[in-house]
């Protein structure tokens, strides 16, 4: 290994020293310089044009691209550090694919990770690392994002390790967000009455803070061709102002206040995800988590969705979600909390309920146009039912067509 | 957040590696879920698969065996497709002054053959002889009933050259006619890359190092463009002190010598897989003064002695 390492080293070095260099070692001779004719020139942009078959060729997009050809092109020589792993830094580098000639020895997992879609919006920098010998993984990164009520500011930290086979990988990830809300209160709150006067309420003003760190570790595992199994466990501890002050609690005596929630707040997820590949034309996913808070929260969440191949160009998926929750330890409805309580809220999502969502989509797709209508390539229908035992139903349906 | 209420997609990459046409194939895709996207990527399998079944040289009845089979008997009809991509090819070798040629199936391995074992060169007249029946010239083309006449009995010819690229082309083609924005096929290192990555950003490709092809010597960015490289990585041998590649110049017969490996930069997969090896084959002047002279094309080649060369229109950071 340490062979390798070295001739690459020197490789990158007699690269890099390399340009002031003109000698060309003698080419193969049996080609000779000449000068291009027009069409020769132009070869590139007329390259299915000329022979009058574009469209047969192209289906009538690639030609398009081909006029609208950059003209320059920026090539970075890389670096491997001393021990020859790869390197990469930022969100915008890092090999996605490699071109070579050989391809058994391209390396399977060249793709950068989607998770860096997040990113997109907010400032942020991502170091990460591989070494494909010793068949790991390290990562880290700060972010930044501003929201008109809230500034962030995240750093983080990952681990992976992969089996030689690539069939396991147990991942670690730390990340700690500091963040700054802007105190918004109700408007009738923003005032209070002092000796029959109003007078600006002081708490109602200024910034809070809230912060967030998160453990996470996951293991995915993939047990043979059909069966993927993944176990999730997440710590997160939380602090800082975590009621949000602009949710009001009304009182037994008809008093009112923003709600007052617990300075701190702990929660552990856990989950098992498995995807069972039962047939070419039939996959099930399911998915089943355990969540329990130190405000009394403890939820169950179970998944089921079946998406079925009726053709290749036809599938059907029906879908159904579980979840039920008890409530809050600070929970109460709207005038049901006594003014002497310390903590109170009356927001239904920290009640105890249970709640089921059922759905059916079915998509059609076809190259030639669905329903023969050649700017249709994708028609979806979606229909989802959700019923959640402290009032809320709702049913959807939805249409969704993708034109070219 | 209330997991019940968190969201549950978005749109992310989607990745499926196969062998198809001998290589292997590396589709990903932009798709809002696992579903869609095995939709997308089944129909861009079954469009390598159709073109394999077209061009392979390892099926009797595919129309490249049939054509083959009546070499030196009679003209044989063919489908447009199979019919312009020889137009196009033939194009390619005269661009190419026959340093590319899909009549390079009808070498003669039984005078001699390339292994990595060998201590010597066949003589200039033993490996002349053996593309004997290599010449594009050969191959008779008649528009009128698209058939494809080889002049010469036991003349071959084998999209080898350029069937993978072809094939990356179409299936993006495929990919975008169905709705797919962003995306990469790979064709064993035939690459063509269109629309962004989740971030944003566009796609980075690294260029394979030729003394360690699992390596990257460098990067650019790029979108709407393919990549093909061509190298002698591991297989060339080493006769009186030079390299001689596993590349055959089809003109002569010998090993190429003199260059490590070629990149093509340009927007058609096809003709980046097709112009690679001819520049291996043609050497960095020639080969450069080509491009140099071309249009939206670019390459970067890497001689025996480390030097990179690279078309005017590179740019070079480090």
């Amino acid at each position: 290994m340490q062979k390798i390492y070295l001739s690459a080293s020197f490789f990158f070095l007699s690269i890099l020293g390399s340009f002031a260099q003109t000698a060309t070692p003698k080419d193969t001779t049996t080609f000779r310089r000449r000068k291009l004719k027009l069409e020769e020139v132009n070869f590139v942009s007329s390259y299915y044009t000329q022979d009058g078959n574009n469209s047969a060729v192209t289906g009538g997009i690639g030609t398009e691209e081909l006029t609208d050809v950059a003209t320059n092109f920026d090539l970075t020589f890389t670096r491997s550090d001393a021990k020859n792993r790869a390197h990469t830094l930022n969100v915008a580098v890092g090999f996605d694919h490699y071109s070579s000639a050989s391809s058994d020895l391209i390396d399977p997992t060249t793709i950068s990770s989607a998770s860096a879609a997040d990113n997109r919006i907010y400032p942020s920098v991502q170091w990460s690392m591989r070494d494909q010998e010793k068949h790991y993984a390290v990562g880290a990164g700060l972010s930044l994002s501003t929201e008109y009520d809230y500034f962030s500011k995240g750093a983080n930290v990952n681990f992976a390790k992969f089996s030689k086979d690539n069939n396991r990988e147990f991942g670690v990830g730390l990340s700690a967000y500091l963040d700054t809300w802007t105190v918004i209160y109700p408007i009738e709150l923003r005032t209070i009455e002092t000796n029959g006067t109003r007078v600006d309420n002081p708490e109602a003003h200024g910034s809070k803070p809230r912060n967030t760190f998160n453990t996470s570790l996951s293991l995915a595992q993939v047990i043979n061709k059909r069966l993927q199994l993944s176990l999730l466990l997440d710590l997160t501890y939380q602090q800082g102002q975590l009621g949000t002050l602009y949710q009001r609690v009304y009182f037994q005596d008809n008093s009112l206040d923003v709600e007052r929630l617990p300075s701190s707040r702990f929660k552990v997820p856990v989950g098992v995800r498995a995807h069972y590949f039962v047939t070419d034309k039939l996959i099930l996913r399911s998915f089943y988590r355990f969540y329990s808070d130190n405000w009394g929260i403890k939820a169950h969440t179970a998944e089921l969705e079946t998406p079925f191949k009726v053709t290749p160009f036809i599938s059907l998926s029906p879908y159904y979600r579980f979840y039920a929750q008890s409530a809050a330890d600070y929970f109460a409805g709207y005038q049901q909390h006594s003014p002497g309580e310390r903590r109170y809220t009356s927001d239904y999502d920290l009640s105890k309920f249970t709640s089921h969502y059922a759905g059916l989509n079915f998509r059609i797709t076809s190259v030639d146009g669905v329903f023969g209508i050649k700017k249709l390539n994708t028609l979806e229908l979606r229909y989802g039912h959700y019923n959640r035992s402290n009032g809320l139903v709702s049913n959807t349906v939805s249409l969704a067509a993708t034109l070219k | 957040m209330n997991p019940d209420l968190a969201p549950r997609t978005g749109e992310k990459l989607y990745r499926r590696v196969q062998k198809l046409m001998g290589n292997r194939f590396e589709l990903t895709i932009l798709a809002e879920d696992e579903h869609r996207a095995a939709t997308c990527l089944d129909a861009a399998v079954a469009e390598i698969q159709r073109i394999e079944a077209a061009l392979t040289t390892f099926s009797d009845n595919s129309l490249t065996n049939q054509i083959n089979a009546m070499a030196g008997i009679a003209p044989v009809q063919t489908s447009p497709e199979v019919y312009d991509l020889i137009v196009r090819s033939l194009r390619l070798s005269e661009l190419t002054q026959g340093a590319f040629d899909i009549t390079y199936g009808g070498v003669d391995k039984s005078l001699w053959n390339f292994d990595l074992h060998m201590k010597a060169l066949p003589s200039p007249a033993v490996a002349k002889a053996s593309v004997r029946l290599v010449n594009y010239r050969n191959v008779v083309l008649n528009p009128q009933d698209r058939s494809v006449f080889l002049r010469e009995k036991g003349m071959r010819i084998g999209f080898g050259g350029i069937g993978k690229g072809y094939a990356a082309e179409r299936s993006k083609a495929v990919l975008q006619k169905i709705g797919v924005k962003s995306g990469i096929v790979n064709a064993a290192g035939d690459l063509t890359a269109w629309g962004l990555q989740p971030n944003g950003e566009v796609w980075t490709i690294g260029i394979a190092d030729p003394e360690a092809a699992h390596q990257p010597f460098s990067r650019l960015n790029i979108t709407n463009m393919a990549v093909a490289t061509s190298g002698n990585y591991e297989k060339y041998v080493v006769i009186d002190g030079k390299k001689y590649s596993h590349t055959i110049n089809p003109k002569t017969g010998l090993p190429v010598t003199g260059v490590k490996s070629a990149t093509i930069i340009c927007p058609n997969a096809e003709l980046a897989d097709a112009m690679a090896t001819p520049m291996m084959v043609m050497g960095v002047k020639v080969g450069l003064n080509l491009i140099n002279q071309m249009k939206g094309i670019a390459c970067v080649m890497i001689d025996d002695h480390n030097n990179v060369h690279c078309s005017d229109n590179i740019r070079l950071t480090v």
